[in-house]
């Protein structure tokens, strides 16, 4: 069992070391990744995240408790990234393992799904205007190129 | 000296505040949690929306009476709703 709050990229390779064993039947792993949003301001180029981490990682390992017990787990891991995240990062790596997949399944969807209700973590987005392009002053003279009007 | 306690701000509390922490004196008697809440929340309009929705943590403990009286050295944490994962 492992819960962290990290400023280092995240591996799934080493998310996958943690939670795979012999007795381990099926292993499902979830990665969250910094998507590149539209909002007011502009696409979301990056997210900063943040965190309460005492009462975070105290949340993070009172979930895994809790999942591990409801599908008899083999092996669980909570991995959130904070800091200044691009678009394409993966922020987030949950997993669990279980004698058989349907538990492993519903137990990693349960982790995500309450770590982002439960766990004191906050993501701020960072966003730019696309640059517009400027259109060229007077009078354009006969039909642009690549107009495709019909009439 | 009657001392101080430290608000924590998060996420959208520590953008309406441009902060993430703010030091506040304690007065000689005192004070209540929800006396100091609604000090800052005076003193940064653009936290009170963020502070009506928001959980409040006394040294790492959730705290939903406003009544609780707070000691010097405290720490109050500010939890607006989680956006983590």
């Amino acid at each position: 069992m492992s819960v962290a709050l990290v400023r280092r990229p995240l591996s799934i390779a080493r998310a996958y070391e943690e939670l795979q064993r012999p007795e381990s039947g099926g292993v499902a792993v979830f990665v969250g990744t910094v998507r590149p949003d539209r909002t007011r301001r502009g696409r979301v180029v990056a997210l900063e995240y943040d965190a309460h981490v005492p009462m975070a990682l105290a949340a993070l390992e009172a979930l895994e408790r809790r999942v591990v017990r409801r599908y008899r787990l083999t092996g669980a891991v909570a991995w959130h990234r904070l800091g200044v995240l691009p678009v394409g990062t993966a922020a987030v790596i949950v997993g669990a393992a279980a004698p058989h997949r349907a538990a492993a399944l519903r137990a990693c969807a349960g982790l995500i799904e309450e770590l982002k209700r439960e766990v004191p973590i906050w993501k701020t987005d960072r966003a730019r205007r696309a640059r517009r392009r400027r259109r060229p002053t007077g009078r354009p003279r006969g039909r642009a190129a690549g107009s495709r009007r019909a009439r | 000296m009657p001392g101080s306690v430290r608000l924590l701000l998060f996420g959208p509390a520590r953008e309406a505040v441009g902060r993430a922490a703010l030091d506040r004196p304690l007065a000689a008697e005192g004070a209540t949690l929800g006396e100091l809440v609604d000090a800052v929340a005076e003193e940064f309009l653009a936290l009170r929306p963020v502070l009506q929705a928001s959980r409040l943590a006394v040294n790492g403990r959730y705290a939903s009476d406003r009544r609780l009286r707070l000691a010097p050295g405290d720490e109050i944490a500010v939890h607006p709703p989680y956006s983590g994962g």
